[in-house]
């Protein structure tokens, strides 16, 4: 165990927050245990199963593959930040919609590892869907909801592109 | 079949009540609680199957900072006890311990150590020296069978590393011999797999006080696991409370205590609340379903009516009974077809390779993959369609399976069949198959059952309800939801019984300390068994609301019609359940309004499935890729359809992995595991999965809350024999055993439009 403590500074769901962590500190453990945002689950921690996908200045990562001291400085988006129960992302909505959660273990990953595709492309083919999310493991829906989730998603977040529905809050 | 209903809130695709707290990053499992002041543990694990642990030297992981104490063999409870999260049997031979000297399998508990932090625990852990004297392993079942084996556990199993021996049989075999004119025998393999839940097994446990327990921890059965806690602590159950936070997928793996009476032993010897979460290597080797190796022969007359059916079946344990003679038993009995001579010879084996526990299935899984195969190769024998074979010796409604006693209440396999010919069609319109020099396509199928609840009807369940003045209620129920939606379905049920919206029901489950009893979420049960209870209660709360008015107006005549209260006499009037609600509370002969359901499984209602795979095979690479698969189901009523195609989607994707790839077992020359995570033991990645298409057929069940049956394990029975039946068409090739990689090139299925 090393003692050497580093001082971080994230740009975290939009608020710039500082965090004293240790050299070989994971961004996994450190959203868990310093930030107190428990919603990126640890389900390998050796960056297998996408549950603790959360994406870093704009890319999905497993956080638990990304040292804190290497997220020195960077945007940090995790599941907490991304809606509200009044107005949930997109994805959030098209998820329970569509009863792509089961024991939602896998829920929060398999979001963000989305959120980071729409983000980047918003009209993706099934194939680039199936691609992009093959990272994130899910025991329990065999992936058809999740998939058809990201489509419902989709089309929404390509309506917003075009001002169809006006601004979302 | 069907009893025409106008359901308002069942039978409806309703999502999850708890999907926003999922979906938001803010539902708590168990490794997400904080307690103030709580360390964690790691543990010390064998790293040899089977060894004597010789010495024991802590004194480097004393100094590792942060550390606060290590647990050792001498300082627990030394009586042996068996964690699998069944009520109290005969069958459940006592056989393991806390911490042991003698480790049987590699990653049997030694020591425990406890830091300021998990990685502190662990680097400790790392730290203990242990000395064993290394004895040579049995891993498998004919090793631990032969004669010159040392017993495993002398004091269950004296002379043979048999556990049980459990025969059933009806007829004569000498009588199904003869009259067979066909007679089909092969000798079946599958192997162990591991449940792989996304959540790793964890427990926080407050023992501080060395008086009260409070267990929080991935649990399927509260209940048991708070009996056989109480028991190994000697305390009294009201002393110790488990309770279930969001628990991330079980099927069957949090059946059974894991390491929570290690870590309350902890909690207890250091005065803090302790953390024990496992890694994924030690959920990899913790439980699996399962291997098996069985004989099986199935005859049939000429005409195509089966005769005999005859099998020895014989389950790997691993060193520890825990769930193994249960799951040899629940095989014996899902027997789906009228076979008037019937031999079931079971055996439950102890061996050294990983502990076998309840898995999703229990038993059907490795019985129906032979049975379904052979049943396959008799049809082609005999020169009858698949499907058409197996419907013409299906049990029907009022008959029994062989050797049960209580008839099939209600059966769709007919329309389950009839509804996958029909998807069929429509695939093979857009797609004919294919059959050329390089690729040949080709259709397997499988029928399956499974029981609505435990099949030796041990399924019990309370439920509570409590009316609120506003007309909403509080259900309480002691079912664990663990991912498959029993809170949603439990208050559906509730709902619709009441006649009030589903939003006005508040279920409170799986907590031993404010929930009544419920024998726990294990053989499908909680849709039928805590289902009814709920029914129950809701039915007995109504009645105690009539009671109630009627007391409030003595003089009047007092009826309820849909939910609504009329009341004639010196006034009339009409009460909706809201006014009713009202004036029952706060009238001078108010009351408060509980009412109270008890389900005792009186009928294990069989629900049915019928999965039709499409694979193809590719000649020169002698590789297999899937291309579809349908599974229609009769689970009576659905009552959340949503979930009910969940449950089968999901029990398709396990289907796969098990078929293609998936074993988690010791391997006999390293003896390490072959996978330590999961990189290595594969499950089934989203661009894995071929097309699926899930239905269910329109049924009902007499006994069911508002008709339903079970659907968590069924759904997952039938995929690996559908798969291997159409590999078989499609390669030429006769399987017996899985993983299918064992044998072919697994390509990734590619949906077609995208091909
Ligand atoms: S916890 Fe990071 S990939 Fe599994
Ligand atoms: S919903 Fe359970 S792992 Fe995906």
């Amino acid at each position: 165990m090393t003692d050497k403590q580093y001082q971080i500074t994230l740009k975290l769901n939009g608020q710039t927050r500082s965090f004293e962590v240790e050299e070989g500190e994971t961004l996994l453990h450190v959203l868990r245990e310093r930030a107190g945002l428990t919603g990126a689950k640890k389900g390998c921690d050796l960056g297998e199963c996408g549950a603790c996908t959360v994406i870093l200045d704009g890319r999905a990562v497993n956080s638990c593959c990304v040292f804190a001291v290497s997220a020195d400085g960077k945007q940090v988006e995790t599941i907490e930040g991304i809606g509200s129960e009044e107005h949930p992302h997109p994805l959030q909505q098209a998820f329970m919609d569509a009863g792509a959660i089961q024991c939602g273990f896998c829920t929060p990953g398999m979001i963000m590892a989305a959120k980071a595709l729409l983000d980047r492309n918003p009209h993706p083919t099934r194939e680039e869907v199936r691609q992009a999310m093959s990272g994130n493991l899910c025991r329990c829906t065999g992936y058809e909801k999740i998939e058809q989730a990201i489509a419902m998603a989709a089309e929404v977040v390509a309506s917003y592109a075009e001002g169809k529905e006006g601004d979302r809050a | 079949m069907s009893e025409e209903k106008n359901y308002q809130i069942v039978n409806k695709e309703v999502p999850r009540l708890e999907s926003w707290k999922k979906a938001s990053g803010q539902a708590v499992y168990t490794d997400d609680i904080r307690l103030p002041n709580m360390a964690y543990a790691a543990l010390v694990r064998s790293p040899y199957s089977r060894a004597k642990v010789l010495s024991i030297d802590v004194s480097e992981a004393e100094k590792v900072p942060g550390y606060l104490g290590c647990l050792l063999p001498e300082e627990v409870p030394q009586e042996f006890f068996n964690c699998s999260g069944n009520p109290p049997s005969p069958l459940l031979m006592k056989d393991e311990q806390v911490l042991t000297m003698e480790p049987k399998v590699l990653g049997d508990r030694i020591a425990c150590v406890a830091a300021e932090t998990e990685q502190a625990a662990r680097e400790a852990a790392d730290l203990v020296k242990v000395e064993y004297e290394e004895l040579m392993p049995y891993l498998s079942i004919s090793q631990a069978m032969n004669e010159k084996a040392e017993p495993l556990q002398p004091h269950i199993a004296q002379n043979d590393n048999i556990i049980e021996h459990r025969k059933v049989s009806q007829g004569d075999r000498a009588v199904g011999e003869a009259e067979s004119d066909i007679i089909l025998e092969d000798h079946f393999v599958t192997q162990p797999m591991q449940h792989a839940t996304i959540e790793l097994t964890s427990c926080v446990c407050d023992f501080s006080d060395g008086k009260h327990l409070t267990v929080y921890s991935t649990s399927q059965t509260v209940f048991q696991e708070r009996r056989i806690m109480a028991e190994i602590l000697g305390m009294k159950e009201t002393d110790v409370r488990f309770s279930k936070p969001m628990v991330g997928g079980g099927f069957g793996a949090r059946q059974q205590l894991h390491a929570q009476h290690v870590a309350a032993l902890m909690s207890k010897k250091i005065g803090r609340p302790v953390n024990l979460s496992y890694t994924r290597e030690e959920d990899l080797y913790s439980v699996v379903r399962h291997g098996s190796d069985v004989d099986l022969r199935i005859g049939a007359s000429k005409d195509g009516k089966l005769k005999l059916f005859d099998t020895t079946f014989r389950l790997n344990a691993g060193p520890y009974t825990t769930h193994t003679p249960t799951v040899v038993a629940a095989a014996s009995r899902k027997l789906q077809y009228n076979v008037p001579n019937y031999f079931f010879d079971g055996l439950s084996v102890y061996t050294d390779d990983i502990t076998g526990g309840a898995f999703r299935g229990y038993g059907n899984t490795q019985l129906t993959f032979g049975r379904e195969i052979l049943m396959d190769r008799l049809a082609q024998a005999l020169n009858m369609d698949p499907v058409e074979f197996r419907l013409m010796n299906h049990v029907q409604v009022g008959e029994c399976f062989p050797c049960a006693s209580i008839p099939v209440s209600s059966n769709g396999i007919e329309e389950c069949a009839r509804r996958c010919q029909a998807i069929q069609a429509e695939i093979d319109a857009k797609s004919p198959l294919v059959d050329n020099e390089d690729v040949r396509q080709a259709w397997g199928i499988a029928f399956s059952c499974h029981g609505s609840g435990p099949s030796n009807k041990d399924g019990l369940s309370g439920a509570v309800v409590m009316l609120n003045d506003d007309a909403t209620v509080q259900l309480l129920v002691g079912s664990a939801d663990i991912g498959q939606g029993s809170e949603t379905m439990e208050s559906q049920i509730a709902a619709e019984c009441l006649g009030i919206p589903l939003s006005s029901v508040k279920i409170t489950a799986a907590d031993t300390l404010t929930t009544p009893y419920n024998t726990g979420t294990f053989g499908s049960s909680q849709t039928f068994i805590c289902g009814n209870s709920v029914e129950l209660a809701c039915k007995d709360l109504k009645r105690k609301v009539l009671d109630q008015l009627k007391n409030i107006y003595p003089d009047s005549e007092v009826v309820e019609k849909e939910h609504s209260y009329q009341i004639h006499g010196s006034e009339d009037l009409e009460l909706s359940f809201e006014e009713a609600t009202r004036k029952i509370m706060f009238d001078l002969k108010g009351g408060v309004m509980i009412g109270a359901g008890t389900y005792k499984a009186a009928a294990c209602p069989n629900p049915f499935a019928v999965c039709f795979v499409k694979a193809e095979y590719h000649k020169k690479l002698n590789a297999i890729r899937l291309l579809d698969i349908i599974e229609v189901a009769d689970v009576g009523t659905p009552i959340n359809r949503m979930t009910v195609a969940g449950q089968l989607e999901g029990g398709i994707a396990q289907g796969v992995g098990y078929a293609l790839y998936e074993r988690m077992e010791i391997n006999p020359r390293s003896r390490r595991t072959q996978a330590s995570d999961l990189l290595h033991y594969r499950i089934p990645q989203m661009d894995d999965m071929p097309q699926t298409y899930v239905d269910m057929v329109d049924s009902y069940d007499p006994y069911g809350p508002h008709g339903a049956k079970s659907v968590g394990e069924l759904a997952t029975v039938p995929v690996a024999p559908a798969i291997v039946n159409a590999v078989r068409h499609a390669s030429g090739q006769e399987l017996n055993s899985l993983p299918l990689c064992d044998k072919f090139i697994i390509l990734p299925s590619r949906r077609k439009e995208e091909a």
